[in-house]
Formats: structure tokens, sequence, C-alpha cells
């Protein structure tokens, strides 16, 4: 069998896929890399099927949903437990701890004391994990959750650090992960695009604004980049016909172009115009399948009951969960959520608790509604952000007001169904949720384990871009962590 | 080993033209050997030191065929005791090259026999042909064009010869677009003659390159790889002015300013004897880098990727290198070390910036721009227009004034209530906190342990028509502590948020209702002193709110909130007024309030003064009867309510805020036309030293190096090249082998599509091989003889005959040649998506043709900016003939480029691989785009005008003007008539849906009787600027 993904070896692939797309392969949209070298394009049936193709070895995962928490939620307020502290509060970070970390520049060279955590924990489920009091449906679900808490990064500032847990670099202009997948395995939904992201609506303006590079495809064709699903009434931008244009005078107008269109292909032989055509079409079909998706008037009371109250308002992280369990129920590869405003460096009993009321039901319910439609066994869901926060206080330690600078040497994150083991803690940070004391996982084994649950070998998938073959796991090794595989 | 026939056939194809066949032909190094060593080995025996394994390296020959005790790695001439090829051909896992844990695949049977080939005739080595100063190769006298020539040649061993020239109104639209990029003006296509002779092309190129959009259109090339951008990028995306800098490139490229002399200025303009201003204004191109002002972020840090970036920008644009790979360790590939690096860096490293952002980012030159006050009259002239405009709603306001204004009267008479005490359909709390309704609609709380709470007021229909506002008392109570507002210990509350929730009754939605005001009779200041105006109650901030602690704490205090929008609730329908109470003092709540709604607006609620209407209802009844009512009302009265009634005018609102528009493009015009701050090169007084930094981190400081070129491309001593002036001619040197190469590379590409050589950013080893390697150094040589003269180049190019191809392919040639490596046609390609944008607005007529300036902004979806940044900032497209500006001057927000480019660069570093790709996105973008649309609705009534009778006579003018020619008559009968047909019956059977789709932009429908025309022609025009071969390079 040859193998699909070292395509990407060849020279000049992109006009080498629009040529054999573009010659009788039948599809248009979701061309897949890996399905091309596996010889599916030649029946023209591969965006039509629900079957993964092309991937290194049988996958666990389908699609993966990542609930994308921007900002750097604190792993010592929410899931990493740390009784020692209480022991230490306002006393200095001693130096063997700290061992020459930098800070940034808000808190540099000023002391550093511990701060306890503001939050209560408890033991939860069979597993009995320990979650934070300020996130209890997350904890009711523990069972079904596999914390790594032994996250690590090396970049200290927001944009840096986002890009870095979403592209592999640090520096914008890589394909982001989101973008890699929808290349490497294409879409099984010919209706919709295969990568989609869902931002919150926030009423308040955001110190992290959230780049459009964080869902780019970098150097891999723009047909791989997330597209962003608004909550306006153009949920895709420009999808709406303009006012006036009735939906039968489009098909007919689509239907003119498209003869026009076929003419201008046959005097040219340029196989583009096939393509161009299967656009305009794919286009159309949007335009239905976009609102069906968005429009949930068909969800029945339970499932709002289910996600909490903030699920009915359109645009919140709640309702983009509900849509987020739609897409996977659509087949879509890969589905992003981003929820901003994680970044409390003061007042976190105020501040941190209300990101977290406005995620906790709806994270929760999504695990919970996908596992009870039996598609948590094949979807990854992945809860995370860029970095966490550091043990000192930052301002008053002992005030309310005080609050945590970023901290970018560990951090928790968890994931569910996919592939992961449930029921599990993964990793852990020292007494003072400083330092990774056992079992790290870097940001890239991080990618490297999501690549191998979705059937993707890391090592073996590379785009080659201006004669160097990039990988989403870069150059300086990654490993998939074994231990987490179910 | 399965592999469907198609994909056999594709790779097939790639080995016609991709290699050549080798077995029977001189192995050449350059072009057969060194990319199989360089993929497959170089990455662990190349010029890395640090990635050296078995202390062997294979890119040098003399390393190669070195004896290493008893045995070499290859042996020139024979095969058989050359252990390279043992090593490759092995079938024991553990002496096979490259190892399986390199990932790296087993090399191929045919390459094992080119290394064999190559190793039997002496295993030639030669110097990477990049690295090689290019030499004019010899053109006999007589060929036609040398270009023409040297493309001929690359067809003769498969029995080629050029394609056919193209039809003539094809060859004057692909000038059209190439030299100006705009589709070319009727009146040219059909003035042209049927059969042109060579000078009649001649004078067309001499034509369009003496327009002034030659210089835009290089401009965009330009400015893709200087990473352009009208912002920072990153945290706050802070706006920087540099455009003066944009409209020196067009310039420059409109003057012919020669290739080196735009070289230099750009490197070091601020250190050539007697700099002009312009001279400086050039330096800002290594400026263009985005800066990160983020909060925590290191300004040194900062500082440090601005220095390299400016390297790696000048690796990619000028030397098709890719230097960034240096950053960390030596090239694998390419022989340059990460000393080189740092040494480039160096000439950077001195410039006097601190690595702040924002408007910190110095240096600066004040520049004041020549282009500016066009900008200033157009703006003046707008406001102007629309300020009669507005005088005349006004006018018309006035009038309808006196009827609404009675109306009220007898309503003040009725008597007037100003607010309608909420009394709650039901009421709940988040946490646990018990409410209950009191009488005269006071709500009270009960006493309770949570810290924090949320409380929700359920309204049904109230006696309204609509609400406005919303106003809120708070009473203190002596059951309260110390007889003050809540049972906390301090006896305060604060009020961190508050949001209106709609529901309607059979759908489980709920939308938010926007509060756009929020005013109070005192502020405090709480413990936490964030806590102070009634204002921080409108965000999502529960760190911010409303508190009266420190104000007088016995009275009632009342807060008053206006809606953005009035808000009229049917009977279905129900609202929550949520009062979020999450601050970080624990049980402040409200423990007596109560909530009031009015259907005034305006300044009504957005002050706690009696409304309008009160005082009118004060007034006695002598003074209301309706003959006198007007002159019985004094003058303050009668404006407070006729600006009321205005509030609910909506033509009058329109004109108001197209004035209000007007007037503030004005200013932010009036403010361009002073000095701008051009960020700019300018060296500090005492130089920084320069360090290798480790693994590329700031701030791990290696060795310390000093400024020096890289020697394998052009070797020079430290003294020679000494200052970043110096390095700018080291860059434009004649014997650099790369510059000339690589600009004409990418020159070549704007024209046809794809550059000579295929990875315009990677001349490196790992870079394709050109696919006509003599015409690239022909034009190389061409190009720096003639003096680095653009205008020159660009000539030589479109007027070969290679140029001039007709771009049909047959399925023979496609199949032979599906990239078009041979040239053996022309080549078609879309347009890049700016160049669709500005050719529908020259098609249908509404080009502002203006040159330079402050950016405009062009028609973006609402919300795209808000969504992103959380309401930060606001896109405001601009009005008036500033919209339809060429997009090269549209404003570019770094962090979120401009959405009608569906596939641009991305302007955050430097790019020269154009991005071309074909989604569904692009066709709704062309497709609804309110450019798109606007364009659609002009040109159709120009068709009509110049044909309101004749429908073939006006699908001809539709096709000339965007497609440059005429409808053939299958065309016009079996699609365009029929499309006409069917959306004219349409329209005439619905007006309402015509008059909905031909009001766009900027644009009122037509009139009743035309309607329908107008809407059936539009379509069909949009139907046009939608087809392949209109946003089609041909």
């Amino acid at each position: 069998m040859s193998n699909a993904l070292e395509r990407t070896n060849e020279s000049s692939q992109d006009v080498t896929r629009r040529y054999l797309l573009g010659r009788g392969a039948g599809v248009g949209l979701g061309a897949m890399a890996l399905s091309v070298l596996n010889g599916e394009a030649c029946n023209g049936q591969v965006a039509a099927t629900d079957k993964l193709v092309g991937t290194h070895f049988a996958p666990k995962a389908k699609r993966v949903i990542f609930l994308t928490q921007s900002g750097g939620p604190s792993q010592i307020e929410l899931y990493d437990q740390k009784s020692g502290l209480a022991r230490m509060a306002g006393k200095e970070l001693p130096a063997s701890v700290r061992n020459g970390q930098r800070l940034t520049a808000m808190t540099a060279g000023k002391k550093q004391l511990v701060m306890p955590a503001h939050s209560t924990f408890r033991r939860h489920g069979e597993s009995g994990a320990t979650v934070s009091d300020w996130l209890p449906h997350i904890g009711a679900i523990a069972d079904e959750l596999c914390f790594v808490k032994s996250m690590t990064t090396d970049q200290i500032n927001h944009a840096p650090a986002m890009t870095r847990f979403l592209t592999g670099h640090h520096l914008p202009g890589r394909p982001s992960i989101g973008s890699w997948f929808s290349y490497g395995l294409g879409s099984s939904n010919r209706d919709l695009p295969e990568f989609l992201v869902l931002l919150s609506k926030m009423k308040r303006g955001s110190d992290q604004p959230l780049y459009d590079h964080y869902w780019g495809s970098g150097f891999l064709p723009s047909v791989y980049q997330g597209v962003k699903l608004r909550s306006a009434k153009d949920p895709v931008l420009y999808l709406r016909d303009p006012k006036g244009l009735p939906r039968h005078l489009r098909r007919k107008m689509l239907d003119g172009l498209g003869s026009l269109n076929q003419v201008r292909h046959e005097q040219t032989g340029d196989p583009e115009i096939e393509t161009r055509i299967k656009q305009y079409e794919m286009a159309y079909r949007m335009q239905a399948s976009v609102p069906e998706l968005t429009d949930v008037s068909d969800e029945p009371e339970s499932t709002f009951e289910l996600y909490g109250p903030d699920s009915r308002r359109p645009g919140s992280y709640a309702a983009n969960c509900i849509l987020a369990r739609r897409l996977a129920e659509r087949g879509v590869r890969f589905t992003q959520l981003f929820h901003p405003d994680w970044d409390h460096h003061s007042r976190l009993r105020s501040w941190c608790t209300a990101r977290c009321r406005d995620t906790d039901q709806a994270s929760a319910a999504l695990v919970l509604d996908l596992k009870q439609r039996g598609l948590l066994e094949d979807t990854l869901v992945i809860w995370g952000g860029e970095f966490g926060r550091g043990v000192a206080g930052q301002g008053k330690w002992n005030s309310p007001e005080g609050g945590r600078d970023h901290h970018p040497r560990c951090y928790t994150i968890w994931m569910a169904g996919g592939g992961v083991k449930s029921g599990t803690t993964y990793g852990a940070t020292d007494d003072f949720s400083y330092n990774v004391a056992e079992n790290p996982v870097h940001v890239r084994d991080l990618h490297a384990t999501v690549m191998h649950l979705m059937g993707i070998n890391h090592e073996q998938f590379s785009y080659r871009f201006q004669g160097l073959d990039f990988r989403l796991t870069g150059v300086e090794g990654a490993r998939v962590v074994h231990d987490i595989l179910a | 080993m399965t592999m469907k026939f198609c994909l056999l056939t594709m790779v097939l194809v790639f080995a016609a033209i991709g290699d050549k066949d080798v077995a029977a032909d001189e192995v050449d190094f350059n072009r057969d050997i060194r990319p199989i060593i360089s993929d497959n080995c170089f990455a662990c025996h190349g010029f890395d030191k640090d990635a050296r394994k078995g202390d062997l390296r294979l890119d040098q020959r003399a390393a190669v065929t070195e004896d290493r005790g008893g045995y070499s790695v290859i042996v020139p001439g024979k095969p058989e005791e050359s252990v390279l090829l043992e090593r490759v051909s092995s079938s024991d896992p553990d002496l096979l090259m490259p190892p399986s844990d390199s990932h790296k695949k087993p090399l191929g049977q045919k390459s094992i026999e080119t290394l064999t080939e190559w190793i039997r005739q002496g295993a030639p080595w030669g110097e990477h042909w990049s690295f090689v100063r290019p030499q004019r190769p010899t053109v006999p006298k007589d060929a036609s064009h040398a270009i023409d020539h040297l493309v001929r040649q690359g067809l003769i061993e498969h029995r080629r010869d050029l394609a056919s020239q193209a039809a003539t109104h094809t060859l004057i639209r692909r000038l059209s677009f190439d030299l100006t990029g705009l589709p070319p003006d009727v009146e040219l296509v059909v003035n042209f003659p049927q059969t042109p002779a060579e000078q009649d092309w001649d004078d067309l190129v001499t034509q369009l390159l003496a327009s002034p959009h030659f210089g835009e259109r290089m401009a965009m090339w330009w400015l893709d790889g200087a990473r352009y951008s009208d912002t920072d990028g990153f945290q706050s995306d802070s706006t920087r002015t540099n455009w003066p800098w944009r409209d020196w490139v067009v310039d420059s490229f409109n003057a012919n300013k020669p290739f080196d002399e735009f070289t230099i200025e750009q490197f070091a303009g601020d250190l050539l004897p007697d700099a002009s201003p312009e001279q400086i204004l050039a330096t800002c191109f290594h400026r263009n880098h985005m800066n990160n002002g983020e909060g925590g972020r290191n300004p040194e840090e900062s500082r440090v990727d601005y220095v390299l970036d400016r390297v790696n920008t000048t690796g990619t644009l000028f030397l098709g290198l890719t230097l960034g790979c240096t950053q960390c360790h030596d090239h694998k590939f390419d022989p340059i070390s990460q000393r080189d690096y740092y040494s480039l860096t160096a000439y950077f490293n001195s410039i006097d910036e601190t690595g702040a952002a924002g408007g910190r980012a110095k240096p600066y030159l004040k520049y004041k721009s020549s282009y500016a006050q066009r900008a200033v009259d157009q703006a003046a002239e707008l406001v102007k227009q629309t300020e009669s405009h507005l005088a005349a709603m006004q006018k018309q306001a006035d009038k309808e004034f006196v009827p609404w204004l009675l109306k009220q009267v007898v309503r003040a008479k009725r008597g007037f209530r100003p607010w309608t005490v909420v009394i709650p359909e039901r009421m709940a709390t988040t946490e646990g906190y018990k409410l209950r309704l009191e009488s005269n609609g006071i709500i009270a709380s009960s006493p309770a342990a949570f810290p924090q709470d949320d409380f929700v007021i359920t309204l049904a229909k109230p006696e309204l028509d609509r609400i406005s506002g919303l106003r809120l008392e708070v009473f203190p109570h002596s059951s309260h502590t110390d007889g003050k507002y809540s049972f906390s210990e301090t006896g305060e509350f604060i009020l961190t948020n508050v949001k209106l929730l709609l529901r309607k009754r059979g759908n489980s939605q709920i939308q938010e209702v926007a509060l756009a005001f929020a005013v109070a009779d005192v502020n405090g200041v709480g413990v936490d002193s964030s806590y102070k105006t009634v204002r921080e109650t409108l965000d999502d901030d529960p760190r911010k709110g409303w508190t009266t602690r420190t104000k007088p704490s016995d009275v009632p205090h009342t807060a008053v909130f206006a809606l953005e929008e009035p808000l009229v609730l049917s009977h279905d329908e129900e609202l929550d007024i949520v009062l979020m109470q999450r601050s970080l003092a624990p049980r402040e709540l409200m423990g007596q309030f109560r909530l009031s709604v009015t259907d005034q607006r305006g300044a009504a609620v957005r002050s706690l003064k009696p409304m309008p209407l009160e005082l009118l209802a004060k007034l006695n009844d002598a003074n209301l009867k309706s003959d006198a009512v007007e002159s019985n009302i004094d003058g303050s009265l009668r404006k407070q309510l006729f600006s009321q009634f205005l509030e609910g005018h909506a033509a009058w609102k329109e004109a108001k805020r197209r004035n209000d528009l007007a007037k503030s493009q004005l200013n932010s015009a009036k403010k361009s036309a002073g000095d701008q701050s051009v960020m700019v090169l300018g060296d500090r007084k005492e130089p920084r030293n320069t360090y290798v930094l480790e693994r590329g981190v700031w701030n791990k400081h290696g060795d310390e190096v000093s400024r020096g070129v890289l020697p394998a491309v052009l070797k020079r001593s430290a003294e020679d090249v000494a200052t970043r002036l110096e390095l700018g001619r080291w860059i434009v040197s004649k014997e650099n082998p790369l510059t000339a190469r690589v600009i004409t590379n990418q020159v070549w590409q704007l024209f046809f599509g794809a550059g000579l050589v295929r990875t315009p950013a990677d001349f490196g080893l790992q870079g394709e091989s050109p696919t006509h390697p003599e015409l690239l150094d022909w034009l190389a040589v061409e190009f720096m003889e003639s003096g680095w003269d653009v205008k020159h180049l660009v000539r030589t190019i479109v007027t070969s005959q290679t140029y001039r191809q007709d771009s049909s392919v047959s399925a023979e040639l496609l199949e032979l040649d599906p990239m078009n490596r041979l040239l053996a046609r022309g080549t078609r390609f879309r347009l890049p998506s700016w160049m669709i944008r500005d050719a529908a607005l020259k098609a249908s007529g509404l080009l502002n043709d203006a040159a330079g300036g402050s950016p405009v902004f062009p028609y973006q979806p609402p919300g795209v900016w808000q969504d992103q940044f959380m309401g930060r900032f606001v896109y405001r497209p601009s009005i008036g003939q500033a919209q339809y500006r060429r997009t090269l001057y549209a404003f570019w927000r770094r962090t979120s480029a401009p959405t009608f480019l569906f596939d641009s660069a991305m302007r955050r570093t430097c790019e020269v691989v154009p991005r071309r790709t074909n989604t569904p996105l692009h066709a709704l973008t062309l497709l609804n785009d309110t450019t798109s649309l606007e364009a659609a609705r002009t040109l159709s009534d120009a068709a009509i005008v110049a044909s309101p009778k004749d429908l073939p006579k006006r699908f001809e003018f539709l096709m000339m003007r965007v497609l440059s020619r005429m409808p053939t008559a299958d065309e016009a009968a079996r699609v365009l008539l029929r499309q006409y047909a069917v959306a004219k019956d349409y329209y005439d059977e619905h007006p309402d849906e015509a008059e909905a789709l031909t009001t766009v932009g900027q644009l009122a429908s037509p009139n009743e009787e035309v309607v329908a025309d107008v809407a059936a022609t539009m379509l069909l025009a949009n139907l046009l600027l939608n087809l392949d071969e209109g946003i089609t390079h041909e």
C-alpha cells in the first residue's frame, strides 16, 4: 500500500491535485490530500462517504471539538489542587522552585508571594479527580474525562503562546491544527466546510483578540482555513443573497453562470473552470446547509436545559456548544470554539468565576450529549488554553483583588472521548503547581497525540513549502502520550 | 502496492516534464544529482555541523571522495566501489540510507540509476546554480525575441512550437490587467486595429506603462512582499500612519526609479548624503513588520523580533533564501551558518528603536503627503452635500412636527406618566436569594448567605407600545444594616451588570437587547475602587459596577438605562431584566428596589431631568389651546420636544448619520493632510552589540558577532560592507548572483502566474531549479545591464510571443505539461482578489481612480471587527466617492484582513508566493459582496441608458464592459435573454422585491416604472461579474 501521507513529498502538489481533481475526479471541495493518494479520488465518491480514508492507521477519533479557552485559565483555581499552599500563603516562592523562570513585564522585579487558591475543591466520581467547586458540572462528569495536569509550553505572552498552541510555532505563518486536519483528512460532509470556528460573543472588549491566524491555513491553500461561523444574520460571510433575490432566481442565475462557464471550459480546456463551477454549486448548497445548521428551533427543550440557560442566547459559548454537537452529527472534521477573557490578572473570585459560569455547564453538557448520542467514542473533545497561571499573587496576594500572572511551565487541560482514557489524570506538578513533577506534555506532544488519535503519524505528515518539509510538530521532537490512550 | 490509474498517470507525466531522461544523456549535477542528495542526505550530512551524523558531509566533493580508512563514499568512475550506492540500496534495514527513523522513503530505482550513471561519468561536482553569477546566454542575432528563442529551445525536444497568439481583445485585457491591474476601456478595445501590427502592440504597452495605474499595480506586489499594513498586529493592533510610504512605492514605480536605487533607499535612505525626506521615507520598508505591544511583553524581546524579521524579509524578497532557518541553527541545506545570519542582523540591530508599539515606535519621520489635500477637498464637498440634504430633511421634519406635537398635547392633557412601574410576571435568582413583591412595585430581598447573586425580573407586555428606557430605584430601609441598602456588613450595594433578555413563547432561544447608555443620580466609590459608576454595568465585566458608597446613604438612589433601539414587546414575548450583583464584596445586594419603564426616547432616557412631555403636561390648560399651541410653548421646551421628535424620524436620522460620517471623514482627511508620523530607520548613537542567539531565543546570547554579509552569496570583507548603506549596495551589486534573478522571477510570476523558478522564496538547494535557466539568466543580466530598469524589464517580457500565446490548452498538452513548465501556451489563472474588486469598479464606472492619500474603507459585512475584538474596533465603510477607490488604498488591519480579499497575502511576514485557491467562500463573496452588487446595479443603470429598449444591444454593452468582447449568438439567445426574461417576469410581478434588490450600497432604488427592468438587468450583470472568464487572466 503506498502511503497516503507520503504524497506530500511530491513537488507542486497543489497544481497536481487541482489537475487530478479537475480531471473527472469529481471531488471539488474537501479535496483530500490523503484520499487522493489512496486512489479514492478516481471514483469520485470520496466527499460523500463517511469513511475516513488515507490515515496511517485506524483512527480512534473521526472528528475533533476543540474548546479553546483563551487567556490562560488558572489551573490553580480550577483543577490542580495544592492543599499545602495555605501554609505558604504570603511567603516568598522558594528560589529553588522558581529556578529562573521568566516573568512577564507585568510582575518582573516584584516579590513572588504565594497566593493559595481562591476556590475550594472536591473529589468526583470513581476516578476521584479533584475539580474546583467553580466548575461543578465538569466535576460531575470527571469520570468521562482525561485530565492532563502536566501541560507545558515555552511562551509566556498570549499571542505567541496561543500561536504555538494552535500552529506549533510561536510566530504567525504556519497552518493551524484544524487546517492540517482539513488538509489531511478532508470532510465527510459535502455541504459544509471541514473546519469551522465559533467565537463566543462577549460584550466586553477583550484584551486578547482572537487573531484569524489561529485558524488560518498558513502556507497551506486557503481552502483549508477555518471558516468562522458567526452569530450574525450571516453565519458565514456573504452567505445570504441580497434582499429581493429569491432562491429560485439565484438558482436560475447559477444555471446560467454554469452554462457560460461550461462553454468557456470547452473553449479553453482549463480544468480549473470545472472546479469553479463545483464551488459555486457548493456555495449554493451552503446557503441552505448553514442556516439549517444554525437554526436550532428543531432542538427540544431538553437540549437547552442540558446546556444551561445561556445556551438560549445565540452566540454564547453554551449556544456554540450546541452547534458543535450539531456539527459533529453532520460529520464536520474539526470544530473549534473560542472563549476569550481567561486572563485573570486580578479579582479571580469575580472574574474567573464569571468565565466558569459561561463555560462549565455547557462544556460538560457537550460531553454528555455526545455520549448519549453515541458520538463521543469517535469525537475527541479538548478543553484548554495557551498556558496556565502562576502560584504567586499579582497585586495583593491576601486581598480579593489579587490575581495571577501568566505561567507557561505547567497547566491543565482535559480531553474526552475519541480514544482517550476516561476517568484518568495524567502527569503531576510540584507542590506549588509551578513545575511539572512527572510526565511533562509539551504542546507538541499534545499535537502528536491528537494526530495519533486521528490516525496520523505526525512524523510522516508534512507539507513541502518552498523547498522545506513542514510538520505541525516541528523539528524539535514530539511524542505521542500513549499512557492516556484508551 | 496498489495505486490507481489516475495517480500513476500523474507521476509519469511529471517524470516527462519534471526530470530529463538521464539514461541516455549526460548527468548534470545541479539538475539531476543535487536535488536527490539534498532532499535525502543533507539533513544529517549537510552544512549544519551540529546536526551532522557520523562526521560525514555530502555537500562537498572533497568530503565525499576522501579516503575514510579504506573506503570512500564515492569513487569517481567506479560505481561498484562507491559505498554510497551500497548504502542507499541495501536490504539490511540497519545499513539502509536514509534510515527509516528519518521518515524519509528509501531512494527510488530511478534515483539510484541516476546516481550510478553520474558516478560512472566521474561524479563531476558543480556549484549550486543560483550562487553562480548569471551569464547572458548567446542568442542568435536573427532571433526575433530573446525570450522566444530561449523558450523555443526547450520546446524543440518535444517537437512543439509556441502556441498561436491570443485573440486581440484577450491580449488587450491581459496587458491591461498585467500593467495596470484594471480591465481596458471599452473604447480602447473597439478602436484597436482588427489585425494589429507590432507597432500597435508597442504603442499600447507604452501607453499602459505610462499610466499612473502602472505604479499602483506594481505596488500591490511590493506591498505583499514588504508586509505593509495600516496596523501593528498583535494585541492592541494600533493604527500606524505609514501610508505615505505606500505612495512612495507607487511613485517610484511610476517614475521608473531604477531598482538598485529603489532598493538602496529602502535599506538606507537615511544614510545617503543630504538625504531628502523621500529617501528617509523609503526606509519605512524595514519598519513594516508587526509590532507587539502586549502587556506582559518585554520590549527588548519585541525589538529582537523586528531585527530578525528584517533579515528574513531581505532573505525572502531579495535573495530568495530561507534565512529564517538559520535563526536557530546552521542551514541544513544551504551554505549559510547561524553566525552568518546574526552577522546580517548586526546591520539592523542599532536602529534607534525600543521595541515599543503603538505611538511609541520611534524613530519617526514627520511627513506631509502631497496626496492628502485631494481627500480633504472631496470630503468637504461631501459634507456640503450631506448638509444640504440634512437641512432639507430637517425642513420636512419641521412640517411634520406640528401634527405630532398636537398629538402629544392631547396625551399630556390626559395626564402624562413618565415612568410605568414594572409589576413582575415572575421573579427569580440564580444562587438562592428570595425576592418578594411589596406595595408600589417595590421588590424586597431577604438576607441570605450567598456572597453574590443575580436578580431576574420578568416583565410581560406592559401598557406601553414600546420600551425605550428602564429606571432602577434603590431604597434604604430600616431593616438593612445601618438603615442603608443591603443586609451585608457594610449596608452598601454593588450592581455589576444589567442585561435585558427577550424571550418568545414557543421559541427556545433568547435574544439579548442592547443597552446604549446609563446614568445615575450619584456614583460612589467602592472599597475596591474599580466599583464606581453606573456605566460600568453595561459590559460583561464583573470587576466593575455601580455603587453609591461614599454618597448619602439615607435617600433612594436612581439609575436610568437607555435601550439602543426601542423594543416593541408582543403578546407572546417576555423580557427578563437581569440585575447581576457579582462583586467581590460579599452580600452587597440590593435589599429594596423598584423597576420602571418608559416609551420616551432621546434626552428623556439619557438624563434624570424631567422629560420634555412631563414639562408639557405641566403647562396649564390655557397654554395648550390647540390653535396657539406652538407659540405658547417656550423656545427651550420646543427644542427639546423637536429633538425628541427627530429621534423617531427615520429619513432625518439617515441624513444625520450620513452627515455625521461625512464630517468625521473630513476630520480624518484633514488630520491626514497634516504631519504624519511614519516609522523609518535611523541609527542610535551608541551601536548595540550583536550576538548569535542560541536557538534563536532573544536573550540567550552566544558569541558576539560584527556586521558581515553572506560569504556564500557574494564574499566581501567586513570593511567593504560596514554600514547599512553598503549592505543595500551589496544586495544590488551586479556581482550578487541572486537579487536580479530573484526579482526578475517575481516580475515574471506577475504576468505568467508562476515564476521560472517555481519556488520564488527559495533559490537555495531545496528550491526548484528554473524551468528555463538560460532565460532566467538572460533576463537577470538584461535587467542589470539596462540599469535595473523595471519598465524595460516589463516591456521586454510582455512584447514576447511567449507572453502573447493563447492560453487555451488541448487535452494532449495538458496531459504532457499540466503545470505549463514548457511555456508552450499562455497561462490561465484567476486574477488576484484585489484586481477582481478593482475590475468590477472599473467595469461599472464606479471607480474613483484618485491616487494616494490616507486609507479608505471599502464595504465589509457589519460586525467583522467587533466579533474579533469583542467590540473594541468598529468598521465604518467610507461614504461618497471615497468608497470607490482602488483596493490598494483599502485600510489593512493586520489581525483581520479585508474580508473581500478572499485569498490575499496575509501581510504578517514577507510573502512572494501567490495565494490562489478556489473555494465556495470566493463564490459567495463575488455573488453577494456589496461592492459586487453595487457594481452590478450601476452597470445595469448604464446599460439601460445606453440601450433603453433594444435588449441585444444592451447585452452587448454589458459584455463589452465586463469581458471586453461581444456575446456570441448562442450566449445571447440561449443564456442572456432567457436569464433576463425570467428575472424580468418575476420583478414585474414583485416590484417590492425589485426595489429591495436595487437598493444597494449608496444607491436608492430607481423609480417604479423602470425598477423591474433595472433589477433584471442587474441580476444579469451580477452573473457576468461572476463569470470565470471575467475574473481570470486569460
